[in-house]
């Protein structure tokens, strides 16, 4: 399929050699694979409907400094970007590519000001045993905390009996290997779920076709559906 | 939980959030390109994961009255070389019901199977991960028709956590007017979507095919219950049954589910299949009743447009082309034509000027085809409709496998369904054991957890 440069509502992309290069070199990380982009106009935030297409589920997490809490408390009262993910994940379309993709759009969304202390942003492990929260701390760096307009939480569980009901609830596919072939990574189809300040999933994206841009105006889709709600 | 130190996996995390935090100061945007690989015909949103052999071919046969147990059934047969059950059926897995079975579709985690029957409505969910050769009826839905006003569900299509679903017709009159449903994977409805009627619409549907690339979606149409549950021979003498077939196809907004053209494509527009060779930006399609294939592409100007670009085989005599399926480069495609029995291979090196390059007689009568990603393997079956199908002794019903080495399709092994007793055989879907070899559930590990 063609490919060829996302225009952006706000902006147009940048698409130098050298940051090809860089890329690439960050491809380097894991598997070789090439990357493309989109080529549409996403349409305008507010012109369009998510569906309420489930509730997010609940359960109890741990955040990267250890203070326990319910997963509600991450996703209700405002508009949240959750992503399924575990630290070790190498494949550079799947968690990587994600937490690339989000950190675009959290630097965009806090730019905006009606995105300001409406949305929060939530990587979840699925790797308790090895994701504590010491390692999801190393993990998020400089984005661990909250003293931001739009916070990203690093949360992970304490055992796989506390994260079972939210893998069931989002209905996240999880294999990992079998004894005899350990070594390999856990298989995933990784995804994101948009969900509302009422908790409602309104979307889920794939990385397969994950464009940032899209993602923000989904999220100014939610924060106008709800400006206008509460008008 | 007991304190850990950072290990080196925890660095390399580290190390990517540097990466993407360098890459934010560029402002670029990255898409990971989908590692295409597995049937040539599924959702680009489905995990694929058969990159050399397929083990099984799923198929989802017409129950027949007085045969067997006279149900429909989603049969799994073994299809490895390697195997000592190759050729063989492994596993036959009967609904209980007899309601016209017809398309399937994976979800995107490829751990489902869907198939639906195009008479009851109903919607079947199998589960094909936790032992690829032997599928679980996990779920049925049965109450579509009160629910959402639609009446047979044909095209089962991934998009990310759900499925979405093409319907052929409509529970006021049982007409050509339809619409599409989205569906949690669970099979929990979300909202359904009425195929456009106005700006040149007429409301039909069949087929789905998505470009995620290009934000766009594209829909064929076909005809509705009374016509597709008719009599073959009948409806061929019927002018006003005839006057009920789809000429459109639909160009939407994936992001908005709404619909931005409407192309004029007579003669019933059946399967879509987009090419997958990268930096290609078309599709193509077969009209069934006009015998021709349609290309729709986007033009000079970035705009979408449909155009007919060749007939396959005489028209006059009425071949009636079935399903296509794409090779994985995009340069050829297979056409099954029901009536005389054929197997074509069109050479779309140029999709504006395709030419058949080899025909042959692969049974009294063809339907579906399905080929693997390497194209060394090609697949058909025989049932076009229950009420459709030759009568007689032209009514054999067969998955066959053939070899294709570029020149020839050479017989590799046949299923007879009647002298098995599993009825008409209709679509197949390809299934592996490879992740159930290497990976095993983590719910399971979670259940047993709990």
């Amino acid at each position: 399929m063609n490919l060829s440069t996302t225009p952006s509502r706000k902006r147009a992309s940048g698409w130098g050699a050298g940051v090809l290069a860089l890329l690439l070199a960050g491809a380097a990380l894991a598997h070789e694979a090439p990357r493309s982009r989109l080529d549409f106009t996403p349409p305008v935030p507010g012109t369009y409907r998510l569906e309420r297409i489930m509730p997010a589920p609940d359960g109890k997490v741990i955040d990267a400094q250890r203070q326990r809490a319910r997963l509600k408390n991450y996703t209700q009262g405002k508009v949240t970007l959750l992503s399924l993910m575990y630290t070790a994940c190498s494949d550079e379309t799947g968690c990587p590519l994600a937490f690339y993709s989000i950190a675009m759009i959290k630097r965009d969304l806090e730019k905006s000001v009606a995105a300001r202390g409406k949305v929060r942003v939530v990587s979840l492990s699925f790797d308790p045993e090895h994701d504590t929260p010491e390692v999801m701390r190393a993990y998020g760096g400089n984005h661990v905390g909250g003293a931001t307009p739009v916070p990203w939480h690093f949360l992970t569980t304490e055992s796989r009996g506390d994260l079972a009901p939210m893998l069931t609830g989002f209905d996240q596919d999880v294999s990992r290997p079998r004894k005899e072939a350990a070594g390999k990574e856990l298989l995933h189809v990784l995804k994101l779920f948009l969900i509302d300040r009422d908790g409602w999933v309104r979307e889920i994206y794939t990385t397969s076709y994950l464009a940032p841009q899209v993602v923000v105006n989904d999220i100014e889709t939610l924060l106008l559906e709800a400006a206008a709600t509460v008008d | 939980m007991s304190g850990r130190s950072v290990s080196r996996r925890a660095l390399d995390g580290a190390i990517i959030a540097a990466f993407a935090a360098t890459s934010l100061a560029t402002g670029s945007a990255l898409v990971a390109n989908h590692a295409f690989a597995d049937e040539t015909c599924n959702s680009p949103y489905m995990r694929n994961v058969i990159k050399g052999q397929e083990d099984y071919v799923y198929v989802w046969t017409l129950g027949v009255e007085g045969l067997g147990d006279g149900s429909d059934k989603i049969v799994t047969i073994d299809v490895n070389p390697a195997s000592s059950q190759y050729g063989k059926i492994v596993h036959a897995l009967s609904v209980g019901a007899r309601g016209e079975a017809h398309h399937m579709g994976f979800t995107d985690d490829r751990r489902h199977l869907w198939a639906g029957g195009l008479d009851d409505s109903r919607i079947y969910i199998f589960d094909v991960y936790s032992d690829p050769s032997r599928p679980k009826l996990v779920r049925s839905l049965s109450d579509l028709p009160q629910r959402t006003g639609l009446v047979g569900p044909h095209t089962f299509y991934a998009m990310p956590g759900r499925m979405l679903v093409q319907f052929l017709s409509n529970s006021d009159d049982h007409g050509g007017a339809t619409g599409m449903a989205v569906f949690t994977n669970k099979g929990e409805l979300i909202r359904s979507y009425k195929m456009p009627t106005a700006q040149g619409g007429d409301g039909y549907g069949y087929d789905i095919g998505i470009n995620p690339k290009k934000n766009v979606m594209l829909t064929s149409s076909f005809t509705g219950w009374n016509n597709y549950m008719m009599d073959f021979g009948k409806m061929l003498q019927d002018p006003e049954a005839m006057k009920r077939f789809g000429q459109t196809m639909v160009l939407w907004d994936v992001k908005t589910m709404q619909p931005k053209k409407i192309f004029n494509v007579p003669g019933s527009p059946l399967e879509i299949r987009w090419s997958l060779n990268e930096g290609d930006n078309w599709a193509i399609t077969a009209s069934a009743l006009t015998s021709t294939l349609w290309l729709v592409k986007q033009d000079a100007g970035g705009e979408w447009q449909a155009k007919a670009v060749g007939n396959i085989g005489d028209p006059a005599q009425i071949p009636l082309p079935v399903d296509i399926s794409i090779t994985a480069d995009g340069k050829g495609l297979w056409v099954n034509t029901f009536m005389d029995g054929k197997t074509r291979y069109i050479d779309l090196t140029d999709p504006e000027h395709p030419r058949q390059t080899y025909e042959k007689v692969t049974g009294k009568q063809v339907n579906m085809v399905s080929q693997s990603w390497d194209g060394k393997r090609v697949y058909i079956t025989s049932s076009l409709l229950a009420n459709w199908d030759k009568k007689g002794d032209n009514d054999e019903q067969v998955l066959r496998a053939f070899s294709w080495d570029g020149n020839e399709l050479k017989p590799l092994f046949e299923l007879d369904c009647y002298a098995h007793k599993l009825g008409r055989a209709h679509h197949m879907k390809f299934g592996t054991n490879s992740i159930k070899a290497a990976y095993e559930p983590l719910d399971d590990t979670l259940a047993q957890a709990r």
